[in-house]
């Protein structure tokens, strides 16, 4: 059985369904699960079903697109593969990974006056995140940088590694609710994965559009099938960037949207009944002075007030 | 905290990721025989197919079309520029691929296939019957014309041209049979049968359809 570190595009290798596991995958999910539940025991905190269920939830989903066979086509044979990849990295894994870890968790990783701890604020600040995430989307589809990175496993996971990355810290101020975390609301937070999906468009549409294939490595890669055309291969991977891409993060998008504008529905909702309880409870006041009013004797001197509708 | 139990950490940090670099370094089979996957470099000409450094001219052979007439490879295609290819049908990976860039560059740069011929000559004559063979090209486009003939003959037609007859390599991964090495460039002739260009394997889209018009324009009589 063949075994190899990570994914990677060799040229010339013939596809074939024999199994070939990549032991890299493993051992990142392996020390991302070790680490969370290890750092929960040294903590004495219990596991939070919720939270964890979410972590679990985003390590499966980098280790589906990482290892054999949906790796291996994505980086060597499949532009499609290789963009569902980006997209279930950047826009399924990374958002489960943020929202899975507990604040003290949070703390504890990365603690506000440590070294860590400052850079994640300074990169995690909503505009240095952005520009981070763009910058890293498009210096990653350019093609001499697949064409380069992806032929060697240390290439293609230092890109995985880039994409996840980037990822997280670009997700990092729209789900973390802490204030010292650099946590952003509607509207910065709507205008925030808004721009993404704008600039998405960008290689989407190089992608979509390009006459002639864009990268070498899936162009000269051994056909899947007799008749596979490599700018349909491309035009799909640009849909999938588009469409698919663009659906998932416009789906978290109107989720979070409609979140905020429940949580002010339900804030409005209590700023409301509290100011009808003070009213009634004025009213209730009013109507007992009244009526303490009238049982008193006529002869007294105080003035009477008018009724309040 | 001392200094020494705050650097000890830091030198198994140190050490994990040196061993992480061993284990891929040593399970990294791509990094050592990886092919450039970026084209032809354009040449001092403009040309991105290789100038051949001695005179051959189209072999002079006679092979068989698909419909089993014969065909006398240096008379047959004189008048036109060809690209000439020896492949096979059960190849996974050069011939396809060749081929399909071929196909599609012909339709980008809106080249004519009476203008120029493009020939597939079958080096598994064993296996590639000519409806295998005219079912294969059908895959990129009906008008590529595929040649067969006795295996000493296509022997014969490669001695010609200098390059090295077929080599059975071994199974195939897939379980089709065996793997023939064969060359792997597309060799141009232009149309008084000179061999003038070879196209080796890793010429891209873009390298045809910047030489396709060229060809038709410079080397037709």
């Amino acid at each position: 059985m063949n075994v190899a570190w990570w994914c990677s595009s060799t040229p010339g290798q013939i596809w074939t369904w024999r199994y070939t596991p990549f032991l890299g995958v493993w051992v990142v999910a392996a020390t991302f699960i070790g680490g969370y539940v290890l750092a929960h025991r040294r903590a004495g905190e219990p596991l939070d079903r919720r939270l964890t269920r979410r972590f679990v939830a985003g390590v499966v989903a980098l280790m589906v697109v990482s290892e054999w066979p949906i790796g291996q086509l994505g980086v060597g044979y499949l532009a499609t593969v290789g963009i569902a990849r980006y997209v279930v990295y950047t826009f399924v894994a990374a958002p489960l990974l943020v929202a899975g870890l507990p604040t003290w968790l949070v703390d504890r990783w990365f603690p506000l006056a440590s070294r860590r701890g400052r850079l994640l604020s300074v990169l995690t600040r909503w505009p240095i995140a952005l520009l981070l995430f763009n910058l890293v989307l498009f210096a990653t589809h350019v093609p001499v940088t697949i064409d380069t990175l992806k032929v060697t496993q240390v290439g293609s996971f230092a890109v995985d590694v880039l994409h996840l990355s980037a990822a997280v810290l670009w997700w990092w101020p729209a789900i973390r609710r802490e204030p010292e975390r650099n946590a952003i609301h509607e509207p910065i937070r709507a205008f925030y994965l808004f721009a993404t999906s704008v600039l998405m468009f960008v290689p989407a549409a190089f992608l979509t559009f390009s006459p002639l294939p864009l990268y070498g490595l899936y162009e000269l890669a051994p056909p899947l099938w007799l008749g596979f055309d490599p700018v349909m291969d491309q035009q799909a991977a640009g849909i999938m960037m588009n469409v698919i891409g663009g659906l998932v993060l416009w789906g978290i998008i109107a989720t979070l949207f409609l979140r905020w504008a429940k949580e002010q529905t339900d804030d409005d909702e209590q700023v409301r009944r509290a100011r009808d309880a003070r009213v009634l409870e004025r009213m209730a006041a009013l109507a007992d002075e009244e009526r303490s009013a009238t049982a008193r004797p006529e002869s007294t001197d105080q003035p009477t007030r008018p009724a309040r509708p | 905290m001392t200094h020494r139990s705050r650097s000890r950490p830091r030198r198994q940090l140190a050490v994990a990721l040196a061993l992480l670099a061993v284990l891929v370094a040593a399970c990294d089979p791509a990094s050592s025989t990886a092919l450039v996957a970026q084209g032809l470099e354009p040449q001092a000409d403009g040309w991105r197919g290789l100038p051949l450094d001695r005179e051959r001219t189209m072999p002079d052979v006679t092979l068989s079309t698909t419909d089993g007439d014969p065909v006398a490879l240096d008379e047959a295609f004189l008048g036109t520029p060809t690209l000439l290819f020896f492949g096979y049908t059960s190849c996974p990976d050069i011939c396809p691929v060749h081929l399909a860039s071929i196909a599609s560059a012909m339709d980008t740069a809106r080249v004519r296939y009476d203008a120029l011929d493009v020939v597939f000559v079958s080096v598994d004559p064993e296996r590639d019957t000519p409806q295998r063979i005219e079912e294969f090209l059908a895959n990129f486009d009906r008008r590529m014309v595929g040649l067969t003939g006795e295996l000493d003959v296509v022997e014969d037609a490669l001695t010609q041209l200098d390059l090295p007859g077929p080599v059975v390599e071994g199974p195939d991964p897939r379980g089709e049979g065996d793997l023939i090495g064969h060359p792997a460039q597309v060799i141009g002739f232009d149309a008084q049968g000179r061999a003038l260009r070879v196209w080796p394997f890793g010429a891209r889209r873009a390298d045809w359809v910047a030489d396709l018009p060229r060809i038709v324009e410079e080397w037709s009589s």
